[in-house]
């Protein structure tokens, strides 16, 4: 190979690695914008889904725990949107639940899993998805291990079924545990906000 | 591939479609095929994927097809074909989410698509723009063409469902195998081998 | 998640649970083309262990070293298949002076291992699953050697399929694929063999 041939694959080589990295650092600042705006809308549509009422969906984290806060139009907190992850049958099943403030289910969506399709993929169907809401910890457990259990697993699907109403049920209790759906809303408000809460009570106990 | 010497030559299109239909003769381009073919919806936007990438590579390859020497040839078309992946992941990523997840990682595996990296070597390294351009339609249409009758038949049979619409019924039991992988590879081989006593036929007719 | 099991469950789940060829549908090309017999087939799979875990490592160091702090994870696609291109390149002109056998057997597949899916989705894989650089070693080492042992399964049950009558429309590409499908169909009972 002459020293010349070389040097021409090299500068040819290079010049198209310098160009496609160019347009795809174009194509990437033009559609990260659209992805973000995709990301946020996805997430607020299925939060509103949940809580039609909610103004607010606030992300909050106490004790170590973090979810998001839903406020209605007079700031009170109406629930809270949990992410949780269970490992299902083919891989970890990403769960999102809504509770309100007496622990009981408002909603179910999954974001993500690796079920077997045709069987433990019909966690994602709203007929099963549907028999949580109104629901609370101690009422939600699979009706074929307990008599007096409300949900019914999905045909051939029994340990996607189960993964799902486990998570829910485990996660329940916690916030159970720890106390957060009955804590003062005013603890998750930024600062400003509560002492603006603060003056409207004081002047609320005036009157 | 006699298209070397004419302008605009049809054949560059019609070939793709069936006699060298890259799939059901050539048996390149399996990955994504067996992959995404569960349902339909998915598998058209495969394929509307591939028309894109394996037409705007075989133009942009066919475009500089003389500057290019031969030596360094297939690491400028690799990545040149990568750029064009990597642009329709992120469109997608923005403008079509669930698509983008559906997809998954056999979306960015487009660039090692054998198809697309075929074509490029062997029709658009050596013929003029417009041919590659309608070479790149038309094998594009062929995979799309396999990949839709495919996942036609998984989607019928496995779900009952067409688009996502029931058309069998309520009381069609799903054949729940052709959804999981081993379906893919049945109804791939019973498809060939249609394909192949079809030409059988045909041939002892000429005789 | 994925980050705490251990490295057997991450080597066993890429080997059979989730097979590269039977349940993720990659490298298929090069399945149907060299698994005509059992010779050519072990040295293929032999070649795809070899490229897969070290390709893989240099671009997992790539993209962890190079790719995220100058936050251009977007070039991800580009930069891997320059790494496998050139490693593969390098791999041929060693099979090429020690084993001119090997190097025969292969013919045009040598080369087209760079297109040969396997090597890119592990690259993929293991960053998405987010695995440090001996998990990802692992995990690599796993999904390429469950590409091996398949291959060479499957060589040897078509060594024993063309000798056998079969309807003349099926012969060759048609009763692979169904056999293919039957063999996926075994692997699918790995599923849920453990949880990860």
């Amino acid at each position: 190979m002459k020293k010349t041939e070389i040097f021409t694959g090299i500068t040819v080589m290079f010049t198209v690695a310098l160009l496609s990295g160019y347009l795809l650092a174009q194509v990437f600042k033009i559609t990260r914008v659209q992805i973000e705006k995709q990301k946020k809308i996805e997430a607020e549509r299925l939060n509103k889904e949940m809580f039609p009422e909610g103004v607010n969906f606030v992300e909050t984290e106490q004790q170590g725990l973090s979810y998001i806060s839903v406020l209605d139009a007079k700031k009170n907190q109406i629930g809270m949107i949990f992410e949780i992850s269970r490992s299902g049958y083919g891989g970890p099943i990403v769960i999102k639940v809504g509770i309100d403030n007496n622990l009981q289910v408002k909603g179910v969506r999954i974001l993500e899993h690796n079920e077997t399709p045709g069987l433990g993929a019909k966690i994602t169907d709203n007929k099963f998805l549907n028999q949580f809401i109104g629901k609370t910890g101690n009422e939600l457990s699979l009706r074929k291990y307990h008599s007096e259990g409300t949900i019914d697993a999905v045909t051939g699907a029994t340990i996607s079924s189960k993964a799902v109403t486990e998570g829910i049920v485990e996660m329940i209790e916690k916030v159970r545990s720890l106390n957060i759906a009955s804590s003062p809303y005013s603890n998750i408000l930024p600062e400003e906000e509560k002492n603006k809460k603060m003056g409207k009570s004081q002047k609320g106990e005036n009157n | 591939m006699s298209a070397q010497h004419k302008l605009v030559d049809t054949k560059s299109f019609t070939s793709g479609l069936w006699k060298m239909n890259p799939i059901l003769y050539l048996m390149i381009g399996l990955c994504p095929l067996l992959a995404v073919s569960s349902a339909v919806k998915d598998a058209l936007g495969m394929g509307v994927a591939v028309i894109f990438v394996l037409t705007g590579a075989n133009v942009t390859i066919s475009l500089i097809r003389r500057v290019v020497p031969s030596h360094v040839r297939i690491p400028v078309f690799i990545v040149i074909i990568a750029t064009f992946v990597t642009t329709v992941d992120y469109s997608l990523t923005a403008f079509s989410p669930q698509l983008h997840k559906n997809l998954g990682v056999y979306l960015p595996l487009m660039v090692v698509n054998c198809i697309i990296l075929g074509r490029a070597e062997a029709f658009a390294s050596k013929n003029n723009i417009i041919n590659s351009a309608l070479d790149g339609l038309g094998m594009g249409l062929g995979f799309t063409i396999a990949i839709f009758v495919i996942s036609a038949i998984r989607e019928l049979l496995g779900q009952g469902t067409f688009m996502g619409l029931n058309v069998l019924g309520r009381n069609y039991t799903p054949f729940i195998i052709m959804l999981m992988p081993p379906g893919a590879f049945l109804v791939m081989g019973f498809l060939i081998a249609l394909k192949n006593s079809i030409e059988r036929r045909g041939q002892k007719n000429v005789k | 998640m994925l980050n705490e099991t251990n490295l057997g469950l991450i080597f066993l789940s890429a080997f059979v649970v989730n097979n590269i060829l039977l349940i993720r549908f990659l490298g298929l090309c090069s399945f149907f083309g060299l698994s005509n017999n059992v010779k050519s087939s072990i040295g293929m799979g032999m070649a795809v262990i070899f490229v897969t875990v070290m390709a893989c490592s240099i671009s997992w160091a790539v993209y962890t070293y190079l790719l995220i702090p100058f936050k251009v994870e977007y070039l991800r696609t580009v930069t891997f298949i320059f790494t496998i291109a050139s490693f593969v390149q390098f791999e041929e002109i060693i099979i090429k002076k020690y084993i001119p056998a090997l190097y025969k057997a292969f013919g045009i597949y040598l080369p087209l291992i760079t297109t040969n899916c396997t090597i890119l989705a592990a690259a993929f894989l293991g960053i998405d699953y987010r695995f440090s650089f001996i998990q990802n070693l692992v995990f690599t080492l796993g999904i390429s050697a469950g590409y091996c042992f398949v291959i060479v399964l499957f060589a040897s049950m078509r060594e024993r399929i063309d000798v056998s009558p079969i309807p003349a429309g099926f012969k060759g590409v048609p009763i692979a694929l169904i056999s293919a499908g039957l063999m996926s169909l075994a692997f699918l009972g790995f599923k849920g063999l453990f949880k990860l």
